[in-house]
């Protein structure tokens, strides 16, 4: 609903829109949510606008259409359209920063007050020391998959992990398993070597 | 009253319509009268101040012109559209010269032009979502609107408003359960009006 009503900061709303794109129960949704907005801005009392404003606009409805340049056309089409722009290529040629053998993060430069958002890529088969989260984390699926004593996920799925969340993420075998993240605080490790690691984790 | 909306709502789709194959002047100058305050209004409430809720204003109905041929009523109603528009153009005065935050095109990819099979939009849904609303209780449409115009969390809602946020959230949920009832109810009506019209 907040992301009908073009009111979720940044990395979210961009998470938001991956997951549309591939997932049809959610599109539904933001239809009946833009309905709703519609309705809403029929509900709303009008303030009066400048006398100047309308002569200004007819003026203007002759101006040649604006080409803008859509970022998203270029890019690598594997990566959800949203993201393309922040993205210089395809998964396997980003600058991969290693935590673990495990595990691999690239930063996305997305601006964002109270968000990070990351790439994470599990490598396949590997599994992550336990851990919780000190905030919120909503993940999505972008590639490959894996598996938490929760359930098991794969691409298009959008999994969201608080402070209750105490798990261990295990990628499938088949392939690396990539996935976007979007945290308000660190990870928390929980497991008794794993804990060490908190001082280093931001 | 609810009547005078309803036909409202269907000038607003057919000035759309004519704005599209006539490139009609006059019907614009109309859409301009019957929708510009409230879009106005509605940047205002999102934060904007007068000149920039003017700019999006202008925006949007320069975009009204360009793109009536996207216009499908069978899709959405005209004040659907119009609102997609006016968030998006609102979107797009904040984040203007920011490549680091992403725009509207991206979060709402233009949808095409061709109808979806199961995608009609009647002025009966219309009606029906219009009575839900009028119909939450005070308190769960105080946070819909919220939501709507201020961007706010939930947690921040729960603060303004001296609640507990599990309050909130229930609140909201109750209302978008609604919603989703309404909408399911719907699909039921149409097939119904589908089955008696064959």
């Amino acid at each position: 609903m907040q992301f009908a009503a073009g009111q979720l900061p940044n990395a979210l709303g961009i998470m938001a829109a991956c997951h549309l794109e591939v997932c049809a129960q959610c599109q539904a949704r933001v239809k009946l949510y833009d309905r709703l907005g519609g309705e809403i801005l029929l509900a709303t009392p009008g303030v009066a606008v400048k006398k100047e404003l309308l002569s200004g606009l007819l003026d203007r409805l002759d101006e040649p259409e604006p080409v803008i340049a859509t970022e998203s056309n270029l890019g690598d089409i594997r990566i959800p359209r949203p993201l393309r722009r922040f993205v210089p290529g395809f998964y396997d040629q980003l600058p991969w920063i290693g935590m673990t053998r495990s595990i691999k993060e690239f930063k996305l430069p997305i601006s964002d007050a109270h968000y990070t958002a990351k790439f994470y890529k599990i490598a396949a088969g590997s599994e992550l020391p336990e851990h919780t989260h000190k905030g919120n984390e909503f993940t999505l699926v972008m590639d490959g998959s894996f598996r938490d004593k929760a359930g098991s996920y794969s691409q298009g799925d959008f999994i969201l992990a608080d402070h209750n969340t105490v798990h261990q993420p295990k990628a499938d075998d088949d392939c690396d398993c990539i996935c976007f993240a979007v945290l308000d605080a660190p990870l928390k490790m929980t497991g008794f070597f794993g804990r060490m690691l908190n001082p280093f984790l931001s | 009253m609810s009547h005078e909306r309803e036909s409202g709502t269907l000038l607003l789709d057919n000035l759309i319509i004519d704005i599209a194959k006539h490139r009609d002047r006059d019907a614009f100058i109309k859409l301009f009268d019957a929708t510009s305050s409230r879009l106005k209004a509605y940047a205002m409430r999102c934060g904007s101040n007068d000149s920039d809720a003017e700019e999006i204003v202008q925006e949007c109905l320069l975009t009204v012109w360009r793109k009536a041929h996207t216009f499908n009523p069978q899709a959405a109603s005209a004040i659907t559209w119009l609102y997609t528009i006016v968030r998006n153009k609102r979107i797009d005065l904040l984040r203007k010269d920011r490549p680091d935050l992403i725009q509207s095109d991206d979060l709402w990819p233009e949808q095409s032009t061709q109808t979806l099979e199961k995608d009609v939009e009647s002025d009966l849904n219309g009606q029906i979502v219009r009575t839900l609303i009028t119909g939450l209780p005070d308190e769960q449409r105080q946070i819909v609107y919220k939501v709507y115009f201020e961007g706010k969390s939930h947690s921040e809602i729960a603060n303004e408003l001296d609640l507990p946020l599990g309050t909130i959230k229930s609140r909201l949920r109750l209302a978008m359960k609604k919603l989703d009832t309404l909408a399911k109810e719907q699909m039921t009506w149409l097939i119904i009006i589908l089955l008696t019209n064959f």
